[in-house]
């Protein structure tokens, strides 16, 4: 909201710059935006009277004028504006003048004819963005004066960034009261005696007094609506940030901005019948001021006469029934709408209006009777006419209950961490219009005042003493010392480390959206529970992702597109198989494409195959110490042949294969390795526990075999592991061949086989049984025959 | 004659260019049938007094051709050596071989860095969904429906009312429904608001601080956010000032501006010339959100704090895009490391 200094002035004035009154409001919790004189800094410039206004002999589109400037003689000045003309009251800026642009103005001559000033636009003196033509002035305005004083230039405009809480703030006299609150100064809430000379005749009724518990119309009759709204009030309502209409739709919008009391003027020959305030019935429309139809839904609370709905409550009126210029006879309304069950019904309609904000945070109930006295005493004052008596529903049961909050001294202190006195307790109290109902010992009862709907707890009275003292001002203290060592397990593994193991192996980690495009959804996996967005900010981010490869692959072609054609990335974040807690699970994947590393003076360029992607989630993999088993499996995204399932513990906890050719095409994406596993399974790891070695020699022997092509050859060595063989150490595959000298459909593989005593050194034939033993599992169970 | 034999074998030695040659000398000399042992051999025709005497003279005579011999065979080594290490320099300026090296997301760096920071003052680590429901995101933090901070919030919803965490102080409640006090966590992670232009992402990471005590207070709220703003920033006498705020679900309510990093405080276009940043917001957990997890808000107090991940790295880092965080363009990232 803007609030102008010299309007909050009137009221209150403390003693300070409006810079520092900015600062003093930002401290005390209302959040200052920006700060901003309304003009720049100018002087010479005053209030000119056009004399005379005559062609120039030499120019067509210049003027000679004749200015009378309030000196002895008129200012001979040139002006080109097609709006200056004989009996105008301008701007000039008289020789020596600095416009704000920087033109110096001096006595000049313009084709042979010499000019002593400049009349000026408001763009030119920095009011306006544009203008077209000169600033024209009232009649009234006084010849001769400064028009930093005329026009009341000496103003800054104060931008507030109100929280939700603070719905009291939003106007002159909320500000006022922080002002005084925080420079403990008085100011008088003004009254207005309103002269009543005619009987309301339009009856009024509530219909839901629970959402509307006080509701207060007054007619005016007989006013003149095309008169122009005061130049005072003008100035005001646009540096408050108010478009310009009618006087009576201008008063209505100056008593919102000053009281903060949303009000309402209908054109009372519009109003059929009576006035009843209830819920909309189903099928029922408005056209409203905007000039967009609504149909209304059955829990909007509305204005309506015998015939037809006339305003969406608290939100805005409807166009057939609001006030034009020719307007004579008015209904004024000003009411209390209950916060809760008017918020959101805007934003139902696609509508946020000065009035619903105001509502919906809370406007203050017992000031509806005085905005209706201050807007009357305004129209009477500048359209004229006969005020009516008010016509008012009230249901006090409904009103807001003001119950009073107990505070104890301890409490304050316990909360603060530091003790503030009792009676700059009590003072700020009163300074903030809370009452204190009964005071015992340090133990508080107040009542907070009707304006204030945040007030409600102990907390909300602290949070009021904590901001008045200033929260730069609380001293510090050091937390409590938490002594106990917390417990970590060993076993587990740091997150951040498995991701720089990635790193060390050249990976760049990657953060994507969570969310992808259904493409991207159903080419990775259109099995995949589809967990959709019912408010998506596109079509790209629609579909929360089931796996990491989408962000992944997106990465690879974005940064493919750059020339960045080697990529390494991973990414570990959740992934969402359904809404539920259990169904969001942390995932690590990793994604592998071009040449294992840059071109180099060393080595010739090799592509990343299978193989690598494969260990780099090997590595992962042996940091836990567990076992992994690596199947062949199939995957919607990967390539048949070249997919991986990874199990632990019978459970499947991830993948790592080719991307799938149709899925690269469809994407327009290189070769890529791609592998995914549950993070929880590389979190937990080992703890070491000590086995003692052999002192003596260990026996290694060699075996070539050859076998069915397809069988695993992973199959192969965890047969032989669990033989579990006396003083076997382990198995080492070091070869695996298949082409020339080897039938096809077979391949060859080497194995180095290593034995070891923790007793003494094994002789050959020790060593040669275990190895035929081996053999013979190898031959029966696979048909692998030695070479 | 002995005297003959040392000059030639002298001479001979020191021309020795090899050590093969080197070798075909000791053996002419000290082998078998060498000039010297031959000598010896030779004592016996000698009288019994003659006899130790020149046995003595040979035998000297042995050992200073052997000595030549090594010495010349040391010298030979060497060169030897030099010659090989001379053919086998390497222009140490090559690069190593593979030596690529990957890098962290600048967001994971300055979450590693904040809640290494924390862990120094006892706070563990929680994370809880990013699908949440209505609840944990919004009515236990105070939120009521229809409340003004609900559309403050921008978010993004599912059909069956679940929505996209808006913020990490679900975690708050899923902690403190799962933990008794005392309670002294933070939890970053990621959330959502439906917005995105220049200055907002639909995505973004925050971080969560919980303390819950019987002897928490505001002033040690204080203590603690300025202790790590300053360690964060390493700036020990960054300023640091909290004004009033509102947050649903704390009161009383603060926000945190640090001095502008970018300008010192003189005013830029980074903290829009106040001098001031807003980094941070944080407060006493509000009574109504500890009774929804059923903690005494009489005997416990809570303080709660929150901050943006990708505001701080980019005042850390001198990002000036918040969108450059979600593009994933390596000429980005490599920066980071």
């Amino acid at each position: 909201m803007n609030i102008s200094t010299t309007w909050l002035r009137e009221w209150i004035n403390p003693k300070v710059s409006d810079e520092a009154l900015a600062e003093q409001l930002t401290m005390a919790g209302l959040e200052v935006d920006g700060i901003a004189p309304v003009a720049p800094y100018f002087e010479n410039i005053v209030v000119g009277f056009v004399l005379s206004c005559e062609q120039h002999p030499d120019a067509d589109k210049l003027n000679l004028c004749q200015v009378d400037v309030g000196r002895a003689d008129a200012l001979q000045i040139i002006c080109g504006a097609s709006n200056i003309r004989a009996d105008l009251k301008v701007i000039v800026a008289t020789i020596g003048a600095v416009l704000p642009n920087g033109l110096k103005i001096k006595k000049a001559k313009l084709r042979g004819v010499e000019s002593f000033g400049m009349i000026c636009s408001d763009s030119e003196l920095g009011m306006a963005d544009s203008s077209t033509g000169i600033a024209e002035l009232d009649a009234d305005a006084p010849i001769g004066e400064d028009i930093r004083k005329y026009l009341n230039l000496d103003d800054n405009i104060i931008e507030l960034d109100i929280t939700p809480n603070r719905g009291d703030c939003f106007s002159i006299l909320g500000v006022v009261r922080e002002v005084s609150a925080n420079y403990e100064l008085p100011f008088v809430l003004p009254s207005f005696s309103i002269k009543t000379q005619v009987k309301s005749s339009i009856n009024t009724s509530v219909n839901n007094t629970t959402a509307c518990p006080k509701y207060l119309t007054r007619s005016i009759l007989g006013i003149d609506n095309t008169v122009k709204t005061p130049q005072w009030m003008v100035d005001k309502l646009i540096r408050s940030g108010q478009a310009i209409h009618s006087p009576v739709v201008d008063i209505t919008n100056f008593v919102l901005m000053e009281l903060g009391q949303p009000m309402h003027a209908f054109d009372a020959t519009k109003i059929k019948g009576e006035i009843e305030v209830r819920n909309a019935k189903s099928g029922e429309k408005i056209e409203l001021l905007n000039e967009t139809t609504v149909a209304l839904n059955e829990d909007t609370l509305i204005i309506a006469d015998s015939n037809s709905v006339l305003a969406i409550a608290g939100v805005m009126g409807g166009l057939d029934s609001a006030t034009q210029n020719n307007s004579t006879d008015i209904l004024l309304e000003s009411a209390f709408f209950e916060p809760v069950l008017i918020a959101g019904k805007a934003r139902n309609y696609g509508l946020h209006t000065e009035s619903s904000l105001r509502f919906e945070r809370g406007v203050d109930f017992a000031i509806t009777e005085l905005a209706m006295d201050r807007a009357t005493q305004l129209i009477v004052e500048i359209c004229g006419g006969q005020a009516s008596d008010v016509n008012a529903c009230i249901d006090e049961a409904s009103l807001p209950k003001l119950l009073p909050i107990t505070i104890t001294q301890d409490k304050i202190h316990k909360v603060l961490g530091f003790e503030l006195e009792s009676k700059w307790i009590e003072k700020k109290f009163i300074g903030l219009d809370f009452e204190i109902s009964s005071k015992t010992n340090c133990t508080w009862t107040v009542i907070p005042p009707s304006f204030r709907f945040d007030i409600r707890l102990p907390a909300d009275l602290i949070e009021e003493l904590a901001r008045l003292y200033g929260y730069d001002k609380i001293p510090v203290q050091k937390l409590s010392l938490d002594a106990n060592i917390n417990a970590v397990e060993e076993a587990q593994i740091d997150k951040y480390d498995i991701a720089q193991s990635l790193v060390t192996r050249g990976y760049q980690e990657v953060i994507t959206y969570s969310f992808i495009s259904e493409k991207y959804h159903n080419l990775i996996d259109a099995n995949a529970n589809k967990i959709a967005l019912s408010n998506p900010i596109s079509a790209e981010l629609s579909v929360m992702r089931s796996s990491l490869w989408a962000g992944l692959l997106q990465s690879v072609e974005s940064n493919q597109r750059r020339g960045h054609n080697n990529a390494r990335f991973f990414e570990i974040g959740l992934c969402f198989s359904g809404v539920k807690a259990d169904e969001q699970a942390s995932k690590l994947a990793g994604v592998i494409s071009g040449n294992r590393f840059d071109a180099q003076w060393s080595g010739d360029l090799m592509p990343v195959d299978f193989f690598d992607a494969k260990a780099d989630l090997e590595s992962l993999l042996k940091l836990t110490g567990a076992k992994f088993e690596f199947s062949a499996s199939e995957h919607p995204a990967l390539q048949k042949g070249q997919t991986a399932k990874i199990v632990s513990n019978d459970k499947q906890v991830g993948w790592v294969g080719a991307l799938a050719p149709n899925v690269a095409k469809a994407l327009s994406l290189p070769k890529c390795y791609l592998f995914e596993i549950d993070l929880a399974v590389l979190l937990t790891g080992k703890i070491a526990k000590y086995e003692a070695f052999s002192q003596y020699q260990q026996s290694q022997r060699d075996i070539a075999l050859v076998l069915d092509e397809a069988t695993p050859v992973a199959e192969l060595i965890d047969s032989i592991k669990a033989m579990q063989q006396q003083n076997f150490v382990g198995v080492n595959l070091f070869d695996v061949y298949a082409g020339e000298n080897i039938e096809t459909g077979q391949k060859s593989i080497a194995l180095n086989l290593v034995y070891q005593s923790l007793e003494a050194t094994m002789d050959d034939e020790q060593v040669n049984n275990k190895v035929d033993e081996v053999l013979d599992l190898l031959q029966s169970k696979f048909g692998a025959v030695q070479r | 004659m002995i005297d003959d034999i040392l000059n030639r074998a002298e001479d001979a030695i020191e021309k020795a260019q090899n050590l093969n040659q080197l070798e075909d000398l000791r053996v002419a000399l000290l082998g078998k049938k060498g000039e010297l042992t031959a000598l010896l051999k030779g004592l016996g025709q000698l009288s019994a007094e003659e006899r130790p005497k020149m046995g003595g003279v040979i035998n000297q005579a042995k050992g200073v051709v052997q000595t030549l011999l090594t010495e010349r065979k040391n010298a030979l080594e060497t060169i030897a050596l030099e010659k090989r290490l001379l053919s086998e320099k390497v222009d140490v300026s090559l690069p190593g071989r593979n030596a690529e090296m990957g890098g962290l997301h600048p967001v994971t760096i300055t979450l590693k860095r904040i809640q290494s920071l924390f862990a120094k003052n006892g706070f563990e680590v929680e994370t809880g969904p990013e699908i949440e429901d209505d609840f944990h995101n919004f009515t236990a933090l105070n939120i009521p429906e229809h409340h003004p901070a609900r559309a403050m919030h921008d978010t993004f919803y599912f059909d069956d009312g679940s929505v996209l965490r808006t913020h990490t102080s679900p975690v708050q409640i899923r902690t403190m429904e799962n933990q008794n006090p005392p309670v002294r966590i933070i939890a970053p992670g990621r959330v959502y608001r439906c917005d995105s232009d220049i200055t907002h992402t639909p995505m973004f990471h925050q971080v969560e601080g919980l303390i819950v005590d019987k002897e928490a207070n505001f002033a040690q709220l204080k203590g603690l956010l300025i202790d790590f703003l300053r360690a964060y920033f390493e700036k020990e006498d960054l300023k640091v000032r909290f004004r009033p705020s509102y947050f649903p679900f704390t009161e009383p309510s603060a926000e945190a501006d640090i001095e502008c990093v970018i300008c010192g405080g003189e005013g830029c276009r980074v903290c829009k010339k106040t001098g001031w940043l807003e980094v941070l917001g944080c407060g006493v957990v509000h009574p109504n959100v500890l009774e929804s997890v059923k903690i005494d808000s009489e005997e416990y107090t809570g303080l709660a704090f929150g901050m943006g991940v990708e505001r701080l790295a980019m005042l850390r880092y001198g990002v000036d895009d918040l969108r450059l965080f979600f593009e994933n363009d390596i000429r980005f990232l490599r920066q980071f490391k």
